[in-house]
C-alpha cells in the first residue's frame, strides 16, 4: 500500500503521500482502539492509556509488547520497539560494496532514499497510535525514529 | 419493552437514535435521552465511593422517570450508549448482555472504512443486528 502511494499516486509530491498515509493510519487506529477497548474498564489518565498501548493494542497487531516506554512525565513518552514487525526485512546497508554507483556523492543519494523510503513505511504506524490515542480523549503528535534497525522507537507527545 | 436505544459520541453528539413503538412520541424520547446525558456526566465526574468503581463500563440505572426506566453505559473511547424501556422488572445480567452485544455490533459498524467518525452511523446492518437484539431481549437466559 505504501509503495502504491508513494509510487503511483503522489510520485512527485513525498509530502502528500506521507500525509495521506498517515491519515489511513489514524482511522485505522482510530477504529482498532474501538474493538480493543471492549472488554476494559476506562482508563484513570494517560499513562493508563499508554500503557494500553503498549501492552495490549500493540501485542493485538504485533503480537509482542513494546520493549521500552520512556517519559519525562510532563506528556512526552517514548515507545520503543526493539524488533518492528513491519520493518525486520529492510536493511540499510552503509558499506560501498553493494551498491552499483562509483561516485561519492551518489552513494550518499542511494543511503537517503533507501532511508527515505522506509521513513514513508513509518507513517502508517505513526498514524494508527496517534488515532488509538485521539479516540481515547489524548490529542497528540507522534514521530518516528530508526537510528538502528531492526530497533524502532516512537516519540509521542501530548499537547496540553 | 424496550423503548429506545441511542448511541451518542465523546461530544455529546447523536449518532444513532432509534426508537421501537409507533406510539410513543419521537421528541419525547430523544429529550429523555438529552436528560440521561447530564445523568451520566454527574456519574462520572462525581463518582460515589460505595456505588461501582470508578472504572466499569455499565453505568445501571440512570434515573426512573414517570413510567420509563433508562440505563446507560459508557465505552473507553468516551461513546455512551442508552437504553430506554418500559419493562418493570429488568433484570441487570439482561440489560449488561444487552450493553455487551451492542457494543459488539457498534464495533462492526465503526469499523467499516466508508464511516466517518463523528458522523450519524447509517449502516443498514447495523439497525438490523440491533433490532435482533433488542427483540431478543430479555428472552432466555445467556447467549
Amino acid at each position: 500500500m505504501v509503495s502504491a502511494y508513494c509510487n503511483r499516486f503522489y510520485a512527485t509530491k513525498p509530502e502528500l503521500a506521507a500525509r495521506r498515509i498517515e491519515a489511513i493510519g489514524y482511522l485505522v487506529g482510530h477504529q482498532l482502539s474501538e474493538r480493543y477497548t471492549i472488554e476494559r474498564p476506562r482508563f484513570s489518565d494517560h499513562l493508563e492509556a499508554i500503557k494500553f498501548i503498549c501492552k495490549d493494542f500493540w501485542s493485538e497487531l504485533f503480537k509482542k509488547q513494546i520493549d521500552n516506554l520512556k517519559t519525562n512525565h510532563r506528556g512526552t513518552f517514548v515507545l520503543q520497539d526493539n524488533r518492528f514487525r513491519w520493518l525486520t526485512h529492510v536493511s540499510i546497508d552503509p558499506s560501498p560494496a553493494n551498491t552499483d554507483l562509483s561516485q561519492e556523492p551518489s552513494l550518499a543519494t542511494a543511503e537517503s532514499k533507501a532511508a527515505q523510503a522506509t521513513n514513508m513505511h513509518l507513517y502508517f504506524p505513526c498514524g494508527i497510535i496517534r488515532g488509538a490515542l485521539s479516540n481515547l480523549g489524548i490529542p497528540c503528535a507522534v514521530s518516528a525514529d530508526i537510528s538502528n534497525l531492526p530497533a524502532c522507537s516512537f516519540l509521542v507527545r501530548i499537547k496540553a | 419493552m424496550i423503548v429506545c436505544v441511542a448511541v451518542v459520541g465523546h461530544q455529546n453528539n447523536p449518532l444513532y437514535l432509534q426508537s421501537f413503538t409507533e406510539a410513543d412520541d419521537a421528541l419525547k424520547l430523544h429529550h429523555i435521552v438529552h436528560c440521561s446525558l447530564d445523568v451520566i456526566d454527574e456519574r462520572v465526574n462525581n463518582p460515589k465511593k460505595t456505588g461501582p468503581t470508578l472504572n466499569e463500563t455499565f453505568l445501571g440505572l440512570l434515573y426512573p422517570t414517570e413510567n420509563y426506566k433508562v440505563y446507560g453505559y459508557l465505552t473507553n473511547t468516551k461513546v455512551k450508549f442508552i437504553l430506554v424501556t418500559t419493562d418493570l422488572d429488568v433484570r441487570d445480567a439482561d440489560v449488561r448482555n444487552f450493553f455487551r452485544r451492542f457494543h459488539l455490533a457498534y464495533v462492526d459498524a465503526v469499523s467499516n472504512p466508508f464511516h466517518v467518525p463523528g458522523k450519524k452511523i447509517t449502516s443498514r446492518t447495523f439497525a438490523d443486528r440491533v433490532s435482533d437484539i433488542v427483540r431478543t431481549f430479555g428472552l432466555g437466559t445467556a447467549v
